[in-house]
């Protein structure tokens, strides 16, 4: 018995207002998108008909092809570097921290930034990667190089480094959750029956993390993807990623060229995601 | 230990490593501990770093010498022209992520409930309101723009956006209030059915003020992902625009320490919001 009966009415009208709520505002949008990248013509009408030839112009346009490989890489490499480093920050947290209090404080200074806005964290950024900028000042006091260095700012490298400092927490967030989740007699047992702890570590406690990790990669997959603010705000105009050649073409009024290309980032995504699953089952999380 | 002498006996002796598990636990903490150490100061030092600069003086650039340290960036940012005028979209958003934080704690409660009654497809629903973290803002605010141009509506950051920002910080407090929920311990309900309160006064006088953690948690995260949110503003906000958008369009223009002195100011906003309801939460464990 509880305040609310199993499969009662009650439960139908207090789920209403959510569903109504999420297909009206993402479900169906997104629905739209795929409508628009099919439509034929020129005028913006719901009468237009249906059609392949904004995807016929997309894929003959060679640089577009090119920069869908491109910020596939950029991806890539951005999950394989917040991955690595959020797996060793959560482990130190969960496993090497003793003391509860210094975790608490550790874990806060890692996780406070979320809380504030990824744009004015992307913005903290210019003043750091400029020809100027603070890394070139230090890299000048220190000797290391005689010239001022020109990759940062309006660069790949410079966008790297900010998205690195705004996604690893994604990566590293579910990864504390399953460690914390692992009773310690397991690695306990495992000492006893003589595995030494690299052994321990591949077979025992690694395996158990490993939705955790998954859920951060896709975490990570999907932010990355989608991030056109970083790339804007330290890439300048000079650099663009698939992202933002959807907000390129919406600007300029081509909805339906947006269309596609968000399709194909759409496409991207539940190709990731759907791989992420055949590695592990998300809905058997909450039991384990 | 028996066994080792055992298998002393059988094997030929092995040779001593460098260094014992002991020791090669503690170096695997120093390193991971450093790497961890070193993530927060490059996490911080871009936010330190855009505060500090924010105080440069009048002829302070954007970035280092400061050139004197003054308010004088604060004081443009108080008399501000009409250009680049921050209070109002201020405060459109800071009614706007109240709003967002009111709704999404409502919805969030009655969502978690309802699961709760495992009605038919509360499994479907559950993946409903999780595609609102999984869908990217580019995407939803982009789709959102072609429905509200379908349709024939106008953009404004109290109606469409609204809806768009509840829809995103919805599952956060969704989650949220699941695992509490999780923890908590249905007999207590029970207790007070038996003792003849009706579901709602059982619900209202027991069960609530037991997950009121969670429903602070839903509170923040909908008002900071609210005020912080720029992908989804961007398309369907309208003329008015709020703040994060004021902030890239300042961006675009110039970059100047006004600028650092709004994300200064905006960062201590969303600290203070934390640590408010870090005071909450734990003035609610000290009186129970």
């Amino acid at each position: 018995m509880s305040t609310i009966r199993a499969r009662s009415p009650a439960a139908y009208w207090l789920a209403l207002p959510a569903t109504l709520w999420m297909m009206a505002a993402v479900v169906v949008p997104v629905g739209m998108i795929v409508w628009v990248s099919f439509w034929g013509g020129r005028a913006f009408s719901p009468d237009s008909p249906l059609t392949f030839d904004n995807y016929n112009r997309f894929f003959a346009n060679r640089t577009y092809l090119g920069l869908v490989l491109e910020t596939l890489r950029h991806t890539a490499t951005m999950m394989a570097i917040c991955g690595v480093l959020g797996y060793a920050i959560a482990y130190f947290l969960v496993v090497k921290v003793r003391s509860a209090r210094w975790r608490t404080v550790l874990f806060l200074a890692f996780v406070i930034p979320f809380w504030t806005s990824a744009l004015i964290r992307a913005i903290a950024w210019v003043p750091f990667l400029g020809v100027n900028g603070v890394i070139n000042q230090m890299l000048l006091a220190t000797g290391l190089a005689e010239k001022p260095v020109e990759v940062f700012l309006y660069s790949r490298t410079g966008i790297s480094m900010a998205q690195v400092s705004l996604y690893t927490l994604m990566a590293s967030g579910p990864v504390v959750y399953m460690l914390a989740q692992i009773p310690p007699a397991l690695r306990e047992a495992a000492m006893t029956l003589k595995a030494p702890p690299v052994t321990v570590f591949r077979r025992v406690i690694f395996p158990l993390t490993l939705p955790g990790v998954v859920i951060g990669q896709v975490l990570v997959f999907l932010n990355v993807m989608a991030d056109f603010a970083t790339v804007q705000t330290i890439g300048g105009n000079k650099i663009a990623l698939l992202p933002n050649l959807v907000i390129n073409f919406y600007e300029g009024a081509q909805h339906r060229a947006a269309a596609v290309v968000a399709v194909l980032l759409m496409l991207c995504m539940l190709a990731g995601v759907a791989a992420a699953l055949r590695v592990v089952d998300i809905r058997r999380l909450g039991a384990t | 230990m028996d066994g080792s002498t055992y298998s002393r006996g059988l094997e030929a002796p092995k040779r001593k490593p460098l260094l014992d598990h002991r020791q090669r636990s503690r170096l695997t903490a120093w390193v991971l501990g450093t790497l961890t150490v070193l993530f927060l100061l490059y996490q911080w030092l871009p936010i330190f770093t855009l505060s500090l600069l924010s105080f440069s003086g009048p002829t302070g650039g954007t970035t280092f010498p400061m050139n004197g340290v003054s308010l004088h960036w604060y004081r443009e940012l108080w008399d501000a022209s009409i250009m680049n005028d921050f209070k109002p979209p201020l405060g459109r958003s800071f009614v706007l992520a109240l709003a967002c934080a009111v709704t999404v704690c409502i919805l969030s409660v009655a969502s978690a409930q309802a699961m709760r009654g495992r009605f038919r497809g509360h499994n479907l629903f559950f993946y409903l309101i999780l595609l609102g973290i999984m869908a990217p803002g580019l995407l939803v605010g982009f789709g959102f723009a072609l429905l509200c141009r379908i349709l024939g509506i106008e953009t404004a950051w109290n109606t469409t956006a609204y809806l768009v920002h509840v829809s995103w910080a919805l599952p956060f407090g969704f989650l949220t209030m699941l695992a509490i929920f999780n923890r908590f311990d249905p007999k207590l309900e029970e207790a007070a059915l038996t003792l003849g309160a009706n579901r709602w006064t059982a619900f209202r006088r027991i069960t609530l003020p037991i997950v009121m953690p969670g429903v602070i948690g839903s509170l923040l995260f909908g008002f900071s992902l609210s005020y912080d949110e720029f992908a989804r503003s961007m398309f369907t906000t309208g003329a008015d625009i709020t703040l994060p958008l004021a902030v890239m369009a300042q961006l675009d223009r110039q970059l100047t320490p006004e600028l650092y002195a709004i994300g200064a100011a905006t960062t201590f906003t969303s600290l203070l919001a934390i640590i408010g309801c870090s005071f909450a939460l734990w003035g609610l464990r000290r009186a129970r």
